[in-house]
């Protein structure tokens, strides 16, 4: 089997799990089931996006969400009907507020920008390693932050930005998130990504054995911006509106401890990541709810999901470091268990001819 | 000259509580490599105790609330580190550091499901907020308390690291652990004693902070720490001295923006201080105050 071939089946396997999950939901499932796994489907393609820098990398990256941000404005700007907009920022820049385009398009443009604005921040971050790396990246969070608050003139300050056309359904989520664990296994099994990983592990070994760390390092922060970019159109086409409290710490943290919950170092690892904590947070939110169960009408207790997010990193933490799924991808784990054990049989036949 | 005064007192106070929080992260992270990003949630128990002390017993005096609070940001620190940080002790950085979150999650929920999201309020003492006159300028007795409680706490930290066993076995684990406990020191006391330090320092800037705000609620502890952990890594993260070097500097450079920076733009405060920081990191990596590190050596 060629490297190709073997990235090809891993990813496909790869894939299965979720999309025997949404096939399931959106045969089965209600509305407010289908708007679960449409969230879902995001947040997977988020957590691949984070995985493409960090989980090759090795550097904690506390920024990521900031392109979406940057993107899902974008998107939201550009195609918000121009009647509606000259009702709620009638004084935007660059004539924005009576310019309207497509969905597709501007979803392409605002993807483009995002990477651009990827490029040149990335430029900066490549330059550092461990802790000044993720400080940057921290500091990037903030900085947009604070523009998308300010800029009330585009972004409408704190308050929302509504009349997005809901252009996103299951099925197009579904179909890009299928992607994007193709594009993440591509990327992370090519030369780049073995270069990337072995610049992780140790940058000074990897540099005199000829890898071009900031390089690989800004091809892989560029990449990944521009999956978490989509993520972001994706997410203000579901929702038709957008606010900057989405794009900062509480998604930051949840993308965060999906991805090192699961494995940060594999797409299997991102992927399965997103299914146990998405699992735990409705089951919370259902107790959450003050449910009756046989007869007995449980209190409502508000923070509970909060409170198992938190236990559930803490825990995963001290009991399994490496995430779940481990450094590897779960295909490669499963090809190594399967040698070892042919392996073996293998030796006690030739010991029982002996 | 009073206006320049006065702000250089205000940066002082400002940067003095950065200091200190900045040094309780700096104290943990030389000591076993964990950045610390619970230790927001140790200013919220500090400030929850006093508010419970004060709700069931009634008792107001800022006296007997001050050390109970310090008392309880020690208490929560070791707790915290015997709890959930020694099982990580030697993993990643990046183990350590989604630990911390995930307490901090913990914690702030905690108080969500038992307290309450809203705020609740803390009886701050009045003569907090008398005004004093000194020749140059009017200083707020709480800005005096803070600068000054700021020196004595940074002058006792100095004098148990240079003088005590404790602080010369801590100072030398920040250089090197494995050495620390080849020698024969017990690894599970100089942690604890940097834990309880960093709680120490975590509860004094508590103190300040909800004097000021005069209520606690569950996320009051994260913008402080954010900044924090901001100017312990411009001081040069691990440097005990650099932290507070950044401490005051980020004060500094806050009262600076917001003097300079016109109305129509002041909101923007925050986004020109990182931009700042960010080109500070990136023209000195190892901070102000670090020590520069040639590839290969250890850590990298």
């Amino acid at each position: 089997m060629t490297g190709m071939q073997r990235t090809f089946k891993g990813a496909a396997l790869t894939a299965l799990l979720p999309i025997a999950i949404a096939l399931l939901v959106i045969a089965l499932g209600d509305g407010a089931q289908v708007r679960i796994l449409s969230v879902f489907l995001i947040n997977l393609i988020l957590v691949i996006g984070l995985q493409m820098f960090m989980g090759n990398t090795s550097i904690v990256n506390l920024g990521h969400v900031s392109f979406m941000g940057i993107a899902g404005y974008a998107a939201a700007i550009l195609t918000i009907p121009a009647s509606i907009k000259q009702t709620i920022i009638p004084e935007a820049p660059f004539g924005l507020a009576a310019f309207q385009m497509g969905p597709i398009e501007a979803g392409i443009m605002a993807i483009i920008l995002a990477m651009l604005v990827a490029l040149i921040v990335g430029v900066v971050v490549t330059r550092e390693s461990g802790i000044s790396a993720t400080i940057l990246t921290l500091a990037l969070l903030v900085i947009v932050h604070t523009v998308l608050v300010n800029w009330v003139e585009l972004t409408r300050g704190m308050r929302a930005l509504y009349g997005v056309p809901m252009k996103a359904n299951a099925w197009l989520l579904l179909g890009c998130a299928v992607l994007v664990i193709f594009l993440g296994r591509w990327f992370r099994d090519s030369p780049l990504g073995v270069q990337l990983r072995a610049s992780g592990e140790s940058r000074i070994a990897a540099e005199s054995a000829g890898v071009n760390v900031r390089l690989v390092r800004l091809i892989a922060w560029v990449l990944s911006s521009g999956v978490v970019a989509l993520g972001g159109v994706l997410y203000v086409y579901l929702i038709g509106s957008v606010s900057p409290k989405s794009f900062y710490f509480d998604t930051t943290l949840l993308t965060l401890a999906m991805l090192i919950l699961g494995g940060m170092h594999s797409i299997s690892g991102a992927v399965i990541g997103v299914i146990v904590v998405t699992a735990g947070f409705e089951i919370m939110r259902y107790f959450e709810s003050s449910p009756v169960i046989f007869g007995v009408k449980f209190p409502e207790f508000l923070g509970l999901t909060g409170f198992f997010l938190g236990l559930i990193i803490v825990l995963s933490m001290a009991l399994r470091p490496k995430g779940v799924v481990g450094t590897d991808e779960i295909d490669e784990s499963w090809e190594r268990r399967r040698q070892d054990q042919s392996e073996r049989t293998s030796a006690a036949a030739s010991r029982s001819h002996a | 000259m009073e206006y320049v005064v006065q702000q250089i007192l205000n940066a002082l106070s400002i940067g003095g509580n950065y200091a200190l929080l900045a040094l309780g992260l700096a104290i943990v992270f030389s000591v076993i490599g964990l950045v610390n990003f619970a230790y927001g949630e140790v200013i919220a128990v500090a400030g929850y105790v006093m508010f419970a002390v004060f709700a069931v017993s009634g008792i107001d005096y800022a006296v007997v609330l001050m050390p109970i609070g310090i008392l309880a940001a020690v208490g929560i620190s070791i707790a915290l580190e015997r709890v959930a940080f020694r099982p990580v002790r030697y993993a990643p950085a990046a183990t350590g550091l989604l630990t911390a979150f995930g307490v901090s999650i913990v914690v702030k929920n905690f108080f969500v499901t038992l307290v309450a999201t809203r705020s609740k309020s803390v009886p701050t003492p009045e003569w907090l907020a008398y005004q004093i006159d000194i020749g140059l300028a009017r200083i707020q007795v709480i800005q005096l308390l803070e600068t000054t409680a700021t020196a004595v706490a940074l002058l006792l930290l100095v004098l148990i690291l240079r003088r005590t066993n404790i602080g010369l076995a801590m100072r030398a684990a920040a250089r090197d652990f494995d050495m620390v406990r080849m020698v024969g020191i017990n690894a599970n006391k100089v942690i604890a004693a940097a834990f309880a330090v960093s709680g120490f320092l975590a509860g004094l800037a508590a103190i300040f902070i909800i004097a000021r705000r005069g209520v606690v609620d569950p996320f009051m502890g994260f913008t402080p720490v954010l900044k924090a952990f901001v100017a312990a890594v411009l001081g040069g993260f691990g440097s005990l001295g650099g932290a507070v070097v950044g401490g005051f500097f980020l004060g500094a450079l806050e009262v600076f923006f917001q003097i300079v920076l016109p109305p129509s733009i002041s909101g923007y405060r925050d986004a020109f201080v990182f931009v700042l920081v960010s080109v500070i990191l990136v023209w000195r990596p190892e901070g102000l105050m670090g020590t520069k590190r040639q590839f290969g050596d250890k850590d990298e």
